[in-house]
C-alpha cells in the first residue's frame, strides 16, 4: 500500500510540474510577459523595469520560472488590474464557494446514484428499472445549462419555491441553502444519471460473477448480497469513474455559476474572460488543474482502499 | 443401511431461450445416501451442472425446474419460497464451483468468507464464528490458518484458494455437498491433493457428496457410483466399478475410449465420437446419441427407457454394448482403431470397427506408420529447432519507486533440439515456464540469453525480407482459438488473409487453398461464410488448425491445443493433428499440462518445473520408466479410467505446491516437494545424466541407474541436447 501511495505521489507532483510549465509557457507568450500580466497594459516603462529586477524576469527562462513557480505555492499569482486585486486574494475568496457547491452536488450525486445503480442492477430488466433507466437517460442527454433552465422554469418560475439567482449567497444559512438548491440539483442531476448507469453496470456484472453465485450456495439473503458482496466490489470501478468526471464537473459548475449568478470562481472566469484579464483566467486554470489531479489521487486511493489486489501489490 | 440424504425424482429443468424452451435436465432420477459419493459425467452442455445448480434451486433467471422432486433429507425442495430455501443453501447443502480464482469474492478477506455461512445460519458471535472458521481452515489443510484468515482470496495459491473454497462450503456442516468439477482449473498434482481432501471430510463428517466432472478418471477413482448425462439425458447409471468393467451404453463405452491413455498405442488412432452433441432446441427424434452412435438402427428412432440391463445397473438403449463377455470398455481401449467411414445404421454388432477421426472427409487417408518406422525415420531427419542454453527472466519491481527487487526465472538453462518431423511435447505444472518457453521458440519473446534456432537460423536475428519468409514457417495454435480470429471476419477471409499478406498466389489460387484446407481439417466449404462464433469449440479448434497450416508451416507451436475441449472432441483433434503431421511432413512442439494427451502425441516429452528440464527422452520411456520423481509423480496423479488401479492409489504423488520462481529453491528445484530429497538436493544442482538412447534426467538419486557412458547417454537420439549442463544457473 505504502509503495502504491508514494507512485501515485509521484504521478500527481509530475503531472503538477508538468502543468504549471504549460501555465508558465501561456504567461510568458503574453504580450508584453509577465510583467504586464502584472501590471496591466498601461504601466509605465520605468515600473515595467522596476518589475522586472524585482521578479528576477531578465534572469534565465529556468530561473524565472523556478521564480514563477515558487511565487504561485505562496499563492502569489500575479495582480488583476482590472479587479484591482492580487489573483490569490481573488481565488482564496471564490474557491470555497466552488468547493461548497461542486463538493455538495458531487456527494449528493454520489448518495442518489449509488444506491440507486445498485437497486436497477438488482432488478435488471423489470419494469422499474426500465423506467428509471429512461429517466437517467433524459438526465443524461440534458447538459447541465440546459437543466438549469428547466429547473429555473418550473420551480421559480411556475411554483415560485426557490431563488433563480444566487447574488444574495452569504446572508445567512437559511437563504444560502436555498440559494445553492437550483445550482446543486443543475449540477448533480446529470452526474446522477452518469455514475448510477455505470453503477447498474458493475452491479450487473457483479451480480453474474461466481462469487456471487459462491455467496448465494452459502444462503446469502438479497440484502446480504448487495451490501456485502456487489456494493464494495462494484464501487471500485465506479469510485474510478468519479475521478475521471471531476474536470467535466469544475467545467460544468462554470456554466451553472454564470446562469445563476452565484459567485463562485465560474463568474470570475467568466468576467475575465469577457475582460481577458489574463493572469486570473490563468489563476483559474491553475486551481481547477490541481484540483483535478488532487481529485484523481483521491480516487485512486480511493479504489486502492475498497480493493486489496491493489492494496498488497 | 445408511440414511438416503437426497433423493432426486424425475427432475425436469427448462430454460427459456429467445422463443423456445429447452430442457437442459430432462427426467434424472438419482439418490445419494449418507456417507457415499455419486459421480456425474458427461460432456459440456450434458446438463450435469445444471441438474447440481436444479438441486440448490440456485438457476440463472431463465432457467426453472419444471417438474418432478428433489428430496432432501425427506423434505422436497422443489416447492420452498426462496427465504426458505435461502435456509437451506450453506447449511443443508453446499456446493463449490470449478475455478477458486473467481468463485471467491476478492475484496474479503476468507477468514470473513469461511465464517458466512456461520453468520447467516446461527448468527453466531464475531469469537464463536472465527474460532469455528480457524477449525475449518485447519481441517481443510490450511497451514497456520491464524495467520491466514485475514488474507485476501489472491494471496493465495490456486490450491489453497480451493480449499477455502471447500472450507466455506463445509463450515456450517451440511449433510450434502455437491462440487461441481471442483479439480478442472487446477494442476494435476493438486487436483490429487484436493480430490484426497474431499475424500477425506466425506468419511470424517459423513457427507453425501454429488461429484460432477467430465473426467472419467477422476469418476473412477473416487465415486461409489456414476451416472452418465448425455444431452441433458440420464443414459446410463450403475456403481463405478460396474461400469467400468461392463460399460452398456454405447456414449459411456465411446466416452471410455476417447481418452487417451498413457498406456495408449501411440501410433494407432484414437478412436473417438464423430460430431458434437445436439443442440438442445433442436433434439433429434427417438434417442439423443442416434447420430452419433455407431450401432444406431431404425429402432433407435423411439426414444429408448431406461431400464435395468443389470441388477442395479440403468441403461437407455436398444442395443447395449458389452452383452457378450469381454467387449467392455476395458477390452474396447485397445481396439484397433481402423479406418473407416461412418457407419450406416443399421450396422449393429460391436465388431463394427471405431469411427476414425472428426475428420470423415479424408478417406485417403494413410495408415499411420507403425511406431519403430516412425522412430528411425525420425532419427534420420535432420534437426529443425535447437535450443541453446535458453533463459528467461522477468524483473521483479517492488517499493515506492518501482526499483528492481528481482527477477522471475521464469525459463532456467534449457536446451534440446527438435527434429524434422518430429512431435515434442512440453509437460509440467501451471507456472513452470513451458509456455514463455513456447513462445521464446515461436519468436514471440525474446530470450534474457540463449539461442533459438530454426533451421539453422536465429529467428530474432533476422530482419525485413528474411524474417518474413521465416515466419511463414512458423505458425501457432492456441488453446482457445476464439480469442485469436477475429470475430468480425468470416472464416474464409480468416483463413484467407495470410495468404493475402503474404502476397501468395492469385485470388482464385487463394480460395482454393482455403477450400482445400477446409476439406483437410474436416469441415464443409460452407464454413468460408460463416463467423466463428457461429462454430463450436471443436470446431473452431479445426479453423485454428487451418489457419496455421495456410502458409504451409514447416512448425506449428501449439499451446495446449486441446484442454478446453470435451473428450470426444479432443480426440478428434488429436487424429487430426496426427494426419495432418504425416500429410504435410508437419514438426510440433505441442505444450499441455497433460501428459496423457502429450504420450500420445509426441515422440519426445520434456518435463519442466520451475523453469528447468528435469527429464527429456522417448514418450514411451518417459511413461514406461520415469528417472526423475517428478515426472513419477506426475505420471501417478493422472487419474487413469480404471476404478482398480484408480482406488489404490492412497495419497497424492507429489506433495506440496509450486514454489515461487523469484526465489527458487537451492540446489534441486523440486526438492521441497520430493519424496526422496536428501541434504545434496539442496546443496548441488543435478546434472542432466543418461539414462539410455534420448533419455536424460537431472537428479541426485533417479529412479533408474544411470547408464555407464554418461556422455554418451547425454546425447539423446530422438532430439539433440547439449551436454548435460552442470551446475548453470
Ligand atoms: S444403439 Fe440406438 S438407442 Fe442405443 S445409444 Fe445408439 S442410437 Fe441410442
Ligand atoms: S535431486 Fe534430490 S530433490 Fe531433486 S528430484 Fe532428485 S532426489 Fe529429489
Amino acid at each position: 500500500m505504502t509503495g502504491f501511495v508514494v507512485r501515485r505521489f509521484g504521478q500527481a507532483v509530475v503531472v503538477m510540474i508538468i502543468v504549471s510549465i504549460v501555465i508558465f509557457g501561456i504567461l510568458h507568450a503574453l504580450p508584453g510577459g509577465l510583467v504586464r500580466a502584472q501590471l496591466g497594459p498601461r504601466a509605465t516603462a520605468f515600473s515595467v523595469h522596476e518589475l522586472t529586477i524585482q521578479e528576477g524576469l531578465n534572469k534565465p527562462i529556468v530561473v524565472q520560472y523556478g521564480i514563477w513557480a515558487w511565487h504561485a505555492l505562496q499563492g502569489r499569482l500575479g495582480f488583476s488590474y482590472k479587479l484591482n486585486e492580487s489573483v490569490g486574494a481573488l481565488l482564496s475568496q471564490y474557491l470555497p464557494r466552488d468547493l461548497l457547491l461542486v463538493g455538495i452536488s458531487l456527494l449528493l450525486a454520489i448518495a442518489i446514484a449509488v444506491p440507486l445503480g445498485l437497486w436497477q442492477g438488482y432488478r435488471r430488466n423489470r419494469p422499474d428499472d426500465h423506467a428509471l433507466s429512461a429517466l437517467m437517460l433524459v438526465f443524461y442527454s440534458m447538459p447541465s445549462f440546459l437543466l438549469g433552465v428547466i429547473l429555473i422554469v418550473v420551480l421559480n418560475i411556475w411554483v415560485d419555491v426557490l431563488p433563480s439567482t444566487a447574488t444574495n449567497f452569504g446572508t445567512g444559512l437559511g437563504t444560502d441553502i436555498s440559494v445553492l438548491a437550483l445550482p446543486v440539483f443543475a449540477l448533480c442531476l446529470g452526474n446522477v444519471s452518469y455514475f448510477s448507469r455505470y453503477m447498474r453496470s458493475s452491479t450487473v456484472d457483479n451480480l453474474l460473477s461466481d462469487h456471487v453465485r459462491t455467496a448465494l450456495a452459502k444462503g446469502a439473503s438479497p440484502r446480504r448480497l448487495l451490501l456485502r458482496h456487489v456494493l464494495r466490489n462494484s464501487l471500485t470501478s465506479t469510485v474510478t469513474l468519479i475521478g475521471l468526471t471531476l474536470p467535466y464537473v469544475l467545467s460544468g459548475s462554470l456554466i451553472i455559476e454564470a446562469l445563476f449568478n452565484y459567485p463562485g470562481m465560474g463568474l470570475l472566469f467568466w468576467n475575465a474572460a469577457q475582460d481577458r484579464d489574463f493572469p486570473v483566467l490563468l489563476g483559474v486554470v491553475l486551481v481547477v488543474t490541481v484540483a483535478t489531479v488532487v481529485g484523481n489521487l483521491l480516487a485512486d486511493l480511493g479504489y486502492a482502499a475498497l480493493d486489496p489486489r491493489i492494496r498488497y501489490k | 443401511m445408511k440414511q438416503r440424504i437426497l433423493d432426486v425424482e424425475h427432475l425436469r429443468t427448462e430454460f427459456h431461450l429467445r422463443s423456445v424452451n429447452v430442457a437442459a435436465v430432462d427426467d434424472v432420477s438419482l439418490t445419494i445416501d449418507q456417507g457415499e459419493c455419486v459421480g456425474l459425467v458427461g460432456e459440456s452442455g450434458c446438463g450435469k451442472s445444471t441438474t447440481g445448480l436444479s438441486i440448490m434451486r440456485l438457476l440463472p433467471r431463465s432457467g426453472h425446474v419444471t417438474s418432478g422432486r428433489v428430496l432432501l433429507d425427506g423434505r422436497d425442495l422443489v416447492p420452498l419460497s426462496e427465504a426458505e430455501m435461502r435456509q437451506v443453501r450453506g447449511r443443508a447443502v453446499s456446493m463449490i464451483f470449478q475455478d477458486p480464482m473467481t468463485s471467491l469474492n476478492p475484496t474479503m478477506t476468507i477468514g470473513a468468507q469461511v465464517a458466512e455461512p456461520l453468520v447467516i445460519h446461527f448468527g453466531s458471535s464475531k469469537k464463536a464464528a472465527l474460532d469455528r472458521t480457524l477449525e475449518t481452515l485447519h481441517l481443510v489443510g490450511i497451514p497456520n490458518p491464524r495467520e491466514r484468515v485475514d488474507d485476501y482470496p489472491h494471496q493465495l495459491s490456486g490450491g489453497l484458494r480451493q480449499r477455502v473454497m471447500i472450507a466455506t462450503a463445509l463450515a456450517a456442516e451440511p449433510k450434502l455437498l455437491i462440487a461441481d468439477e471442483p479439480t478442472t482449473a487446477l494442476d494435476v498434482t493438486i487436483q490429487a491433493q484436493i480430490l484426497d481432501l474431499l475424500d477425506r471430510l466425506r468419511e470424517e463428517l459423513s457427507m453425501a457428496v454429488l461429484l460432477i466432472t467430465h473426467d472419467m478418471g477422476v469418476i473412477a477413482g473416487r465415486t461409489d457410483r456414476v451416472m452418465v448425462m448425455y444431452a441433458g439425458k440420464m443414459v446410463e447409471a450403475a456403481t463405478t466399478d460396474e461400469l467400468f468393467a461392463a460399460t452398456r451404453h454405447p456414449y459411456a463405452e465411446a466416452l471410455l475410449q476417447s481418452i487417451p491413455q498413457l498406456t495408449q498405442d501411440a501410433s494407432a488412432r484414437l478412436p473417438s465420437i464423430p460430431g458434437h452433441p445436439p443442440d438442445l432446441s433442436r433434439l433429434p427424434p427417438g434417442c439423443r446419441f442416434a447420430p452419433r452412435c455407431r450401432y444406431a438402427s431404425p429402432a433407435c428412432v423411439e426414444e429408448p427407457p431406461l431400464e435395468e440391463a443389470a441388477a442395479g445397473h440403468l441403461v437407455a438403449c436398444f442395443h447395449p454394448v458389452g452383452v457378450l463377455p469381454g467387449s467392455g470398455a476395458a477390452a474396447a481401449w485397445s481396439a484397433p482403431g481402423a479406418p473407416s467411414g461412418i457407419p450406416e445404421p443399421p450396422l449393429p454388432p460391436a465388431t463394427t470397427p471405431l469411427e476414425p477421426s472428426g475428420a470423415p472427409s479424408r478417406d485417403g487417408d494413410p495408415m499411420p506408420p507403425d511406431a519403430a518406422t516412425r522412430r528411425l525415420a525420425l532419427a534420420a531427419a535432420p534437426v529443425l529447432v535447437e535450443v541453446d542454453h535458453l533463459v528467461k527472466e522477468y524483473p521483479v519491481r517492488g517499493g515506492g519507486m518501482r526499483r528492481r527487487v528481482g527477477s522471475v526465472k521464469a525459463v532456467s538453462d534449457v536446451s534440446f533440439g527438435i527434429r524434422r518431423g518430429e512431435t515434442f511435447g512440453l509437460v509440467g505444472e501451471s507456472g513452470c515456464g513451458k509456455s514463455t518457453l513456447g513462445r521464446m521458440v515461436a519468436a514471440l519473446e525474446r530470450p534474457t540469453s540463449g539461442t533459438v534456432r530454426l533451421g539453422g537460423d536465429e529467428l530474432l536475428r533476422l530482419r525485413g525480407a528474411d524474417l518474413r519468409r521465416r515466419r511463414r514457417e512458423l505458425q501457432l495454435m492456441f488453446q482457445d482459438p476464439y480469442a485469436s480470429l477475429d470475430p468480425r471476419m468470416r472464416v474464409g477471409s480468416i483463413l484467407r488473409e495470410p495468404l493475402v499478406v503474404q502476397g501468395v498466389g492469385d485470388r482464385r489460387q487463394q480460395w482454393e487453398t482455403v477450400a482445400s484446407l477446409l476439406d483437410e481439417v474436416g469441415l464443409s466449404r460452407r464454413a468460408v461464410d460463416l463467423y466463428p462464433h457461429e462454430f463450436s469449440g471443436g470446431q473452431r479448434q479445426r479453423i485454428g488448425l487451418a489457419r496455421a497450416l495456410t502458409l504451409n508451416p514447416r512448425l506449428v507451436v501449439a499451446d495446449e491445443p486441446v484442454s478446453a475441449l470435451d473428450v470426444s472432441i479432443q480426440s478428434q483433434i488429436l487424429n487430426l493433428m496426427k494426419a495432418l503431421q504425416r500429410n504435410h511432413g508437419l514438426t510440433y512442439l505441442v505444450i499441455s499440462h497433460d501428459l496423457a494427451v502429450l504420450r500420445y502425441l509426441s515422440d519426445t516429452i520434456g518435463v519442466m518445473y520451475l523453469g528447468k528440464m528435469v527429464e527429456l527422452g522417448a514418450a514411451d520411456d518417459i511413461y514406461a520408466r520415469p528417472a526423475h520423481p517428478y515426472t513419477h509423480g506426475l505420471i501417478q496423479a493422472i487419474p487413469v479410467p480404471d476404478p482398480s488401479i484408480e482406488k489404490a492409489k492412497r495419497s497424492a504423488a507429489v506433495r506440496g505446491e509450486l514454489p515461487s520462481a523469484v526465489n527458487p529453491p537451492s540446489g534441486c528445484r523440486f526438492r521441497t516437494r520430493c519424496p526422496l530429497a536428501q541434504e545434496i538436493c539442496a546443496e548441488e544442482e543435478p546434472p542432466l545424466r543418461g539414462f539410455g538412447p534420448g533419455h536424460v534426467a537431472a537428479c541426485h538419486f533417479p529412479l533408474l541407474s544411470p547408464s555407464a557412458d554418461q556422455q554418451a547417454g547425454g546425447a539423446p537420439v530422438v532430439s539433440v541436447t547439449s551436454e548435460p549442463a552442470p551446475g548453470a544457473s
